[in-house]
């Protein structure tokens, strides 16, 4: 098959990726250039409104930092679990996998629901840690910053795990043998040959739960409540319930901006991290 | 298969749409926004065997949210996704404002007489009332007696509460500036007290979750619409309604034709089984707990009406002054009570 013909294949996705998701931008980039709701006045006041704003920058702040948190939050319980994964037997790897995926065949609704039933003032962990006399009065979960990062965790958990463990599942073992032939001590093994190669999985990982982490609307209301404002709250109130999309279109296109900032970053490291892998 | 809207939709994208009026018509089907949850099971599971039985009409129902609804039928510019409309009062005005609804003609109606005055007006027929007032827990919490005790102990710090995205926490936190010295048009005194005691409250809410947070106990009081607390009650919480000493608020709820609806004379009749005495009947008896509009149905003693007229006495509201105001009111809600 020529260069052309190649190209020619790739038309129809590109043509309905066009239609389903770059006109739709592009009207959004466009609808958010107007003053007033009704859609008739092109401006910049919504803009002048939304950054003029102090309070706009501490839920821009809120967000991205929800994302990092819960980023850290899944690499510090998903990466200890992906390595449990290499070392499991192939047997226990099956059982192991199921569990990870698990979560994603629940919907996310019910998952978060779900969450309500463990971190609330009757829930499971504060009955468990009243029964065991560690607390005397129930404590405050729901509702807090903490819980709503416990339960991203747990949420967004497959994110993370599935890039890694089929970034580390290729890695050689014979590397890790190597590595101990030469007098490298586990941690060392663990630090200098198996992070380093499992980079390029982590990365992809932390991409996507931060991307699915702070655009997660449901979750940061229900188990956030409306106390903890990121910015998806804000535009589903600037577009269904005050009718404002003007302005709802310049805090999406601030969302957008900023996830994609960030996630162009990991990108980049990405790339860099894979680069130091192969070359 | 495909449902008649998809194919709607799927001939509309290939320009057929020319040939199709005449299809959707024969089918006899009228397809109706309803509230998701207990709306929806309601309408299914009683109107829709009503409809078909006496006009034999199939009616089709998407569940949305009053705001959501209004947000589909602005962006589909005169081709709307559903016939008829089902909403509270403030997205009502919306739609009116925004020029969404066919005008309506209330001699379509055969059950117009056997409503009360003033129940169909140019744009649209009432089909039910919600109450709002006090839904608390009485195992855990003594009886409040007004708005004012929400914000006092004990009740305070077991408070669950919610903004301005709903009808009923925009009537309730009126209500609770109103015992403070404010209006329907001034809720700050509603901000000063909230901002005094919000350390203590239990929760704030997602609307959504509130019902959920009750069940767990996050909370064990929250201002709530009549038909919530049967639910919940029904369901085992133990949960009992209040009306608040400066009266329980009352709004109504108002179906409409959609401008540009395929089915509009299909609509007319979904109207008219809605307001039925004998869907009325089916919809006052839990799990439903419905507030009927037509005063041929016998209220059961779990309302907290005897009759009808009774609701004149009830709180209302002035959405027109309201929706102006409630952009604003959401804005400065976020900023109060973000941590």
């Amino acid at each position: 098959m020529n260069k052309l013909a190649e190209w020619q294949l790739t038309l129809p996705l590109a043509l309905a990726f066009a239609a389903i998701f770059l006109a739709p931008l592009l009207m959004l980039v466009g609808v958010s250039f107007f003053n007033d709701d009704k859609i008739t006045e092109p401006g910049f006041a919504q803009w002048a409104k939304f950054y003029g704003d102090p309070f706009s920058y501490k839920v821009i702040g809120d967000t991205m930092l929800l994302g990092v948190k819960t980023v850290c939050a899944t690499i510090l319980v998903g990466y200890p679990l992906a390595l449990v994964y290499l070392d499991a037997p192939q047997r226990l790897q099956k059982v192991l996998i199921f569990i990870i995926v698990m979560p994603l065949l629940l919907s996310v609704v019910v998952r978060t629901f779900a969450w309500i039933v463990v971190l609330g003032r009757e829930g499971v962990v504060n009955q468990l840690l009243l029964s065991l006399g560690i607390i005397s009065e129930p404590l405050r979960l729901l509702q807090t910053e903490l819980g709503l990062v416990i339960s991203l965790t747990q949420i967004e958990m497959p994110l993370m795990l599935l890039p890694l463990i089929s970034v580390m599942s290729r890695l050689d073992p014979n590397l890790r043998d190597a590595s101990a032939a030469l007098g490298a001590s586990r941690w060392r093994t663990l630090f200098t040959v198996i992070v380093p190669l499992s980079m390029p999985g982590l990365v992809a990982g932390c991409l996507l739960v931060f991307a699915s982490s702070t655009t997660a609307f449901i979750s940061q209301t229900v188990i956030g409540g409306v106390r903890l404002i990121y910015l998806p709250l804000l535009i589903w109130q600037q577009s269904l319930v005050v009718f404002n999309w003007p302005f709802a279109a310049v805090v999406s296109i601030s969302l957008l901006v900023s996830v994609l900032t960030v996630v162009s970053a990991l990108s980049w490291l990405g790339r860099r991290s894979g680069g130091y892998v192969h070359g | 298969m495909f449902s008649r809207r998809s194919l709607l939709a799927g001939a509309t994208a290939l320009g057929g749409t020319s040939l199709l009026p005449s299809l959707a018509h024969a089918k006899g089907i009228v397809t109706a926004a309803t509230y998701p949850g207990s709306w929806e099971e309601a309408y299914r599971t009683v109107v829709a065997p009503a409809l078909k039985k006496a006009h034999d009409i199939d009616l089709e129902l998407q569940p949305l949210y009053a705001v959501d609804q209004i947000a589909k039928v602005r962006a589909a510019r005169g081709a709307p996704p559903f016939d008829a409309f089902v909403l509270d009062p403030g997205p009502r005005i919306t739609g009116i404002d925004g020029g969404l609804f066919e005008k309506f003609d209330g001699k379509k109606i055969s059950n117009a007489s056997k409503l009360p005055a003033g129940m169909i007006d140019e744009w649209g027929i009432c089909v039910g009332a919600q109450v709002v007032g006090i839904g608390y827990n009485p195992k855990k919490l003594p009886k409040p007696k007004g708005w004012k005790d929400l914000l006092s102990d004990p009740w305070v710090s077991r408070l669950g509460i919610t903004g301005f995205q709903t009808t009923f926490g925009t009537v309730s936190l009126i209500e609770i500036a109103k015992a403070f010295g404010g209006s329907e048009t001034n809720v700050e005194p509603a901000f000063v007290e909230l901002k005094k005691v919000l350390p203590k409250i239990a929760a704030v809410g997602n609307p959504a979750a509130m019902a959920g947070l009750l069940q767990q106990g996050q909370c064990d009081i929250t201002y709530t619409n009549i038909q919530t607390v049967a639910i919940l009650k029904s369901r085992g919480v133990d949960i009992e309604f209040v009306k608040p000493d400066s009266g329980a608020v009352a709004f109504f709820t108002t179906m409409h034709i959609a401008k540009g609806a395929a089915d509009a004379e299909n609509a007319y009749k979904y109207f008219d089984t809605v307001v039925s005495k004998a869907v009325g009947d089916a919809l006052v008896q839990p799990p439903h707990n419905f507030i009927p509009v037509n005063k041929e149905v016998v209220l059961p003693p779990s309302l907290p009406m005897t009759n009808l007229d009774e609701m004149s006495t009830y709180v209302r509201h002035d959405w027109s002054k309201i929706n102006p105001l409630r952009a604003a009111w959401i804005e400065k809600f976020n900023k109060e009570m973000a941590k």
